[in-house]
C-alpha cells in the first residue's frame, strides 16, 4: 500500500516564480525551490512504508488553502519591545514580521536574525552555502519539499563561535487570518562551541478562530521548519510550545544535524490545532554528539497529532535519548511513530526511544510505532519503549488517602505523566502558561463529575 | 580476542540437507493458470464449491499487487514452479505400507523412533500430498480427527466447509491467495467438546524436488473445553533455484477450547516461506503459537491472533535465526476485539554473517475490547557487524481502559559474559553457544523434551565453526 503525492493547488510553477521574484531572489534559489516542488508532484505523502496505514489528512481540507504568497515586515519591528528575560525576538504575524529585534547582549555577540533575502544580501557567506547544499530538510519528505518550494518567510538566525547566549531567543508564529496560511523556514547555523537557547512560541494568534461547525470551514495553515546546523562543540536547546486556534492546521518539519561533540535538547509540546503533523530529524554525524528529545502531545475534541522522529546514528558514540508522550481525550487521535537507525559506522552508540501514552476517553485513540533498524550491534545501548496504559489506581488511591479527591487526583497524575516536558521550558512564565493549557486541557464533563 | 564472532560462527547448512530421487505419479505443467487450478481440482475430485473457491482466489492472487514493504519478494518466478505433484495414489493407513524410498527420508529426520515414545499421530507431507498416516486407536475412540486436509473435505465436509477460509480468506493477502488457489495437503485438526488429545499430534513437512512448490492448507478447530497441542516442523534440501513454500494455517479456539501449534521452520536456504497463520480465540479460550525459524532464504510470516470472546488469551513466542544470505521477517499480531482479553508477545531474534532478522508485530485493542491487557517483549543478538537486526512494532489502542507494554533491546553477545564462562573453563565458541542457546530458552523451555533437544543441536551446529 502506498500513498499518493500531496495533491496542492497552490504547489504550481507560477506562483514559485512569483514568490521568487517579489522576494528578488537569485536564479539558484528559483532553481531550488523549482527541484522541490517537481520532488512535491513525485513523492508519495507518507514515503516510509511502515507508516501508511497511519497516515490521514483528511481533517485538512489541504485543497482550500490559500497560504500568504508575501510577507511583509513592518517599520517598527526593530524596536519591538523584549519579552522580560530573553536575548532576542523574531515575532510573525500573519502576512507581517512584526518583531526581528536583538537584546544588548546578542547584538554585541554579533547574533544574526534576519530574511534569507537580507542576509544573501549583506553576509552570503552565512547561508549561500548552506542553502545551496539543500542538505538541511530531507529531500524524502514531501512537507518538508512544500516549505522547501513556497516559503514566502525564510529567516536564519545564527549565533557565532564560542558565543554563549544565556537568555533564549524567543520566536513567536501566529498564522493569520481565518482560511489563509504561512509557509515558511527558519534556518538556525550555531559555530563552534556556540551555546543558544530557543523558544518556539506558535500562539492561537489575534485574529478571530473561523468557524467549524457552519457551512464555512476553513483552515488556517501553518507549514514552517526549523533547519538547525551545530558545529563542533555547539549546544542548542529548543523549547517549543504549540497552541494553535482549533482551526489551524500544521506541518512542522524540524531536521538537526550535529558536529563532533555537539549537543541538542527539544523540548515540544503540542496542545493546539485541529491536525498538528510533525517530524524531527536529528542527524547525529559527528563523533561524541547527543540529542535529547522530549515531546508531548494532550489531545481533545477531534484532534490529531502526528509526532514522527527519526533519528540517525552515524558518527561513533553518539547518544540519542528520545521520550514522546501523548494524552489523549474526547475523540482525539495520537500517531506516534520514531525511528532509530544505527549506521554500519556508528560504534558506541546509546540509543533510547520511549513512546507512552494515555487515554482518558474511550473514543480516543493511541497509536503508536517505535522502530530500530540497528547495523551495527557494537552499541552501549540500543532499545525502546512503549507503553499504553489507564492511570495507575493504586496512585490514585494514594493521593486520595492524601486528601484529594478523586477527579483531582487523577488530574494531578496526568500533569505529572507531562511534566518532564513542562519543566523544560526556559521561560517561567511560558512554563507557568503550558501548565495552564494543559490543566485546561482536562476534559469538561470529568471537570463536572467532580465538581 | 583471536578470531571474529563472524569466523567462529561459521556455518554450513548442507549438512542438514538430504535429497531423494522420487518418481512422481501426477505432476502439473509449470507456471500457473487458470487451467493450472482446474486441473488440481479435477484430479483431486473436488466439489464444485472448493473449484469455484479456487478459481475466485486465483483471480485475486493475480490483481493484488506483490507486497512492497519488504524486499526481495520480486525475485520469485512463479512460471518456474510445479504447482501440484502426487508421489503415490493413496493414503497409508501403517507405516508398513509406506514406500520404502519415502520411509528412508522420514527416518533420516526420526519420525519412527519420536513415534513410538512420545506421539499420538502422524501425518507426513511428501511434497504436496499426504502419503503417511497413523492415528492411534486412543484418538480414534475419543473422536479426535487428525488427517490430511484433502481427506478431510471429503470426509468431515460439514465442519471443513464450516470453517475453512473463515479465518484466512483469499483476499486476506496475495500468498494466502496463491495458496487458496492452489492449495494441497496439510493437516485437518478437529477435538470434539471436552476432549484433552493427551500427547501432541505431530506432521513433518517436506520439500522435495526442484522448483517444487509447497501449498499445504492446515484447518485445526478445537471444540468447547477441548486442549490440543500440534506440532510442526521442516526440513528440506538444498537446490540451486529458489522454491516457495506459501503455506495457510487457519486455528479455531471455540469457548474454553486450548491450542497450541508449535513450529520448528528449518527449510533449506533456498527456499521462500511466506505464511500465514491465524487462529481466532473465542471465550476464554486460549491459543498459542510457539514459532522457531531458522531456515529459508526469506522467511515472512506473522502468527497472529484475534482475541473474539471475553476473557481469551493469546500467547506467542517467535523465534529466529538468521544466518548468511538470510532475511527472517517474523513476528507476531495480537488483535483484541473483545473486552477481558489477554496478549503476551515474547520474540528473540539472532542476526549474523550477513543475516537479517526482522520483528515486525501489531498489537490492537479495537473499541469494546475493554480492560485488555497486552505485553511486548522483543530481543535481538547481533553476532557480527555485517548483520542487521529491524523492530517494526505497531501498537494501536483504542480502549482507555487498555493496559500495554512493549520493550525492545538490540545487542551484541557480552564480552563480560564469554570472558566469565571462558573462565570456568568454556572454550570461546562454547561460551557463545551457551550464551545464545540461554538467549533463546524462552522458546526452548516450551519445546517438547525431544524437540528441546533437537532444538539446542540445530542451534549449537549453526554456531559451530572452525572452533566447534
Amino acid at each position: 500500500m502506498s500513498v499518493a503525492p500531496l495533491r496542492l493547488p497552490f504547489v504550481s510553477e507560477d506562483r514559485i516564480r512569483q514568490i521568487s521574484r517579489s522576494l528578488d531572489e537569485p536564479g539558484w534559489l528559483l532553481q531550488q525551490r523549482l527541484i522541490a516542488a517537481a520532488r512535491v508532484a513525485e513523492l508519495p505523502a507518507e514515503g516510509n512504508q511502515l507508516f501508511t496505514p497511519y497516515h490521514d489528512l483528511r481533517a485538512a481540507r489541504l485543497a482550500e488553502s490559500q497560504p500568504y504568497a508575501e510577507i511583509k515586515v513592518s517599520g517598527d519591528s526593530e524596536r519591538a519591545e523584549l519579552p522580560a528575560g530573553a536575548s532576542a525576538m523574531l515575532a510573525v504575524r500573519g502576512d507581517t514580521i512584526v518583531a526581528r529585534s536583538l537584546g544588548p547582549d546578542a547584538l554585541a555577540a554579533g547574533v544574526v536574525i534576519d530574511t534569507f533575502g537580507a542576509v544573501l544580501r549583506d553576509r552570503p557567506e552565512l547561508l549561500q552555502d548552506i542553502l545551496q547544499n539543500g542538505r538541511t530538510l530531507p529531500a524524502d519528505d514531501a512537507f518538508s519539499q512544500v516549505a522547501c518550494a513556497l516559503w514566502s518567510h525564510g529567516v536564519l538566525i545564527h549565533v557565532p563561535a564560542g558565543v554563549q547566549l544565556d537568555a533564549p531567543i524567543v520566536i513567536r508564529h501566529d498564522p493569520g487570518e481565518a482560511g489563509r496560511g504561512v509557509i515558511s523556514r527558519t534556518l538556525l547555523t550555531l559555530g563552534e562551541e556556540a551555546s543558544v537557547r530557543l523558544l518556539e512560541e506558535q500562539g492561537p494568534g489575534s485574529h478571530p478562530a473561523g468557524r467549524l461547525d457552519g457551512s464555512v470551514d476553513q483552515r488556517r495553515l501553518w507549514w514552517g521548519t526549523m533547519e538547525a546546523v551545530l558545529d563542533d562543540g555547539a549546544s542548542l536547546e529548543v523549547a517549543g510550545l504549540q497552541d494553535f486556534a482549533q482551526d489551524t492546521v500544521a506541518f512542522v518539519n524540524r531536521q538537526a544535524t550535529l558536529g563532533r561533540s555537539a549537543r541538542l535538547r527539544w523540548a515540544l509540546a503540542s496542545v493546539g490545532g485541529l491536525l498538528h503533523k510533525s517530524r524531527i530529524d536529528n542527524l547525529l554525524v559527528g563523533q561524541g554528539s547527543s540529542v535529547q528529545q522530549v515531546e508531548i502531545g494532550f489531545g481533545d475534541e477531534a484532534q490529531l497529532f502526528d509526532l514522527t522522529s527519526y533519528t540517525r546514528h552515524i558518527g561513533e558514540d553518539t547518544t540519542g535519548d528520545l521520550l514522546s508522550k501523548g494524552v489523549f481525550s474526547g475523540r482525539s487521535r495520537g500517531y506516534i511513530k520514531g525511528l532509530i537507525e544505527i549506521q554500519r559506522t556508528a560504534r558506541g552508540t546509546d540509543s533510547f526511544l520511549g513512546e507512552f501514552s494515555m487515554l482518558l476517553a474511550r473514543k480516543a485513540r493511541s497509536v503508536t510505532i517505535p522502530s530500530l533498524e540497528i547495523d551495527q550491534p557494537d552499541v552501549r545501548r540500543a532499545s525502546h519503549a512503549s507503553s499504553v496504559a489507564p492511570i495507575d489506581e493504586t496512585a490514585i488511591f494514594y493521593l486520595m488517602s492524601r486528601g484529594l479527591d478523586r477527579e483531582t487526583a487523577r488530574k494531578t497524575i496526568v500533569l505529572g505523566f507531562l511534566e518532564p516536558v513542562v519543566a523544560r521550558i526556559p521561560l517561567p512564565e511560558v512554563a507557568e502558561r503550558l501548565r495552564d493549557l494543559l490543566a485546561a486541557k482536562w476534559p469538561a464533563e470529568a471537570a463536572a463529575a467532580a465538581a | 580476542m583471536a578470531l571474529s564472532q563472524r569466523q567462529m560462527v561459521d556455518n554450513d547448512r548442507s549438512r542438514f540437507d538430504f535429497k531423494d530421487e522420487i518418481v512422481y505419479l501426477t505432476d502439473t505443467k509449470r507456471g500457473l493458470t487458470r487451467a493450472t487450478v482446474e486441473e488440481i481440482s479435477r484430479i483431486k475430485e473436488e466439489p464444485d464449491w472448493m473449484l469455484q473457491f479456487r478459481l475466485r482466489a486465483y483471480e485475486h492472487f493475480l490483481q493484488r499487487p506483490m507486497p512492497v514493504w519488504t524486499d526481495g519478494l520480486d525475485r520469485i518466478d512463479f512460471d518456474k514452479i510445479i504447482y501440484y505433484r502426487k508421489p503415490s495414489e493413496r493414503e497409508e493407513k501403517s507405516w508398513d505400507d509406506v514406500p520404502d524410498q519415502i520411509k528412508q527420508t522420514f527416518e533420516r529426520l526420526g519420525i519412527p523412533e519420536a513415534e513410538r515414545k512420545f506421539l499420538s499421530g502422524v501425518g507426513a507431507q511428501y511434497d504436496s500430498e499426504v502419503v503417511y498416516h497413523s492415528v492411534k486407536e486412543e484418538l480414534t475412540k475419543l473422536g479426535v480427527v487428525f488427517m490430511g486436509t484433502d481427506q478431510g473435505l471429503k470426509e468431515y465436509p460439514e465442519i471443513f466447509r464450516k470453517y475453512f477460509s473463515t479465518i484466512i480468506p483469499p483476499e486476506d493477502n496475495k500468498f494466502a491467495a496463491l495458496n487458496s488457489a492452489v492449495w494441497s495437503g496439510g493437516s485437518f485438526v478437529y477435538v470434539p467438546p471436552g476432549v484433552d488429545v493427551p500427547l501432541p499430534l505431530q506432521a513433518y513437512f517436506r520439500i522435495n524436488g526442484e522448483n517444487t512448490g509447497q501449498f499445504e492448507r492446515t484447518l485445526i478447530v478445537v471444540d468447547e473445553g477441548a486442549s490440543v497441542h500440534y506440532i510442526e516442523g521442516c526440513t528440506a534440501p538444498i537446490y540451486a533455484t529458489d522454491s516457495l513454500h506459501a503455506a495457510v494455517v487457519e486455528v479455531v479456539a471455540l469457548p474454553r477450547a486450548k491450542v497450541r501449534y508449535t513450529t520448528i521452520q528449518n527449510w533449506s536456504n533456498d527456499v521462500y516461506n511466506l505464511v500465514t497463520k491465524r487462529a481466532h480465540a473465542y471465550e476464554d479460550s486460549t491459543v498459542e503459537w510457539i514459532d522457531a525459524n531458522t531456515g529459508s532464504r526469506k522467511t515472512v510470516k506473522y502468527p497472529s491472533i484475534y482475541l473474539r470472546g471475553r476473557g481469551a488469551t493469546a500467547d506467542i513466542i517467535s523465534v529466529a535465526v538468521a544466518g548468511s544470505g538470510q532475511h527472517q521477517d517474523t513476528g507476531a499480531k495480537a488483535i483484541h476485539l473483545a473486552p477481558d482479553t489477554k496478549s503476551r508477545i515474547v520474540s528473540k531474534s539472532v542476526s549474523k554473517d550477513g543475516g537479517r532478522a526482522t520483528y515486525r508485530g501489531h498489537v490492537k485493542v479495537a473499541p469494546g475490547a475493554t480492560n485488555a491487557v497486552a505485553s511486548v517483549r522483543c530481543d535481538a543478538l547481533m553476532l557480527d557487524d555485517v548483520s542487521r537486526s529491524d523492530t517494526y512494532p505497531y501498537i494501536d489502542i483504542q480502549e482507555d481502559d487498555t493496559a500495554l507494554s512493549h520493550e525492545a533491546t538490540v545487542g551484541k553477545i557480552s564480552q563480560d559474559q564469554v570472558f566469565y564462562l571462558m573462565s570456568r573453563g568454556l572454550t570461546e565458541n562454547e561460551a557463545q553457544n551457551l550464551i545464545v542457546q540461554g538467549f533463546l530458552e524462552v522458546f526452548t523451555k516450551e519445546l517438547p523434551m525431544e524437540y528441546a533437544i533437537e532444538f539446542n543441536r540445530l542451534v549449537k551446529m549453526e554456531m559451530e565453526g572452525a572452533l566447534g
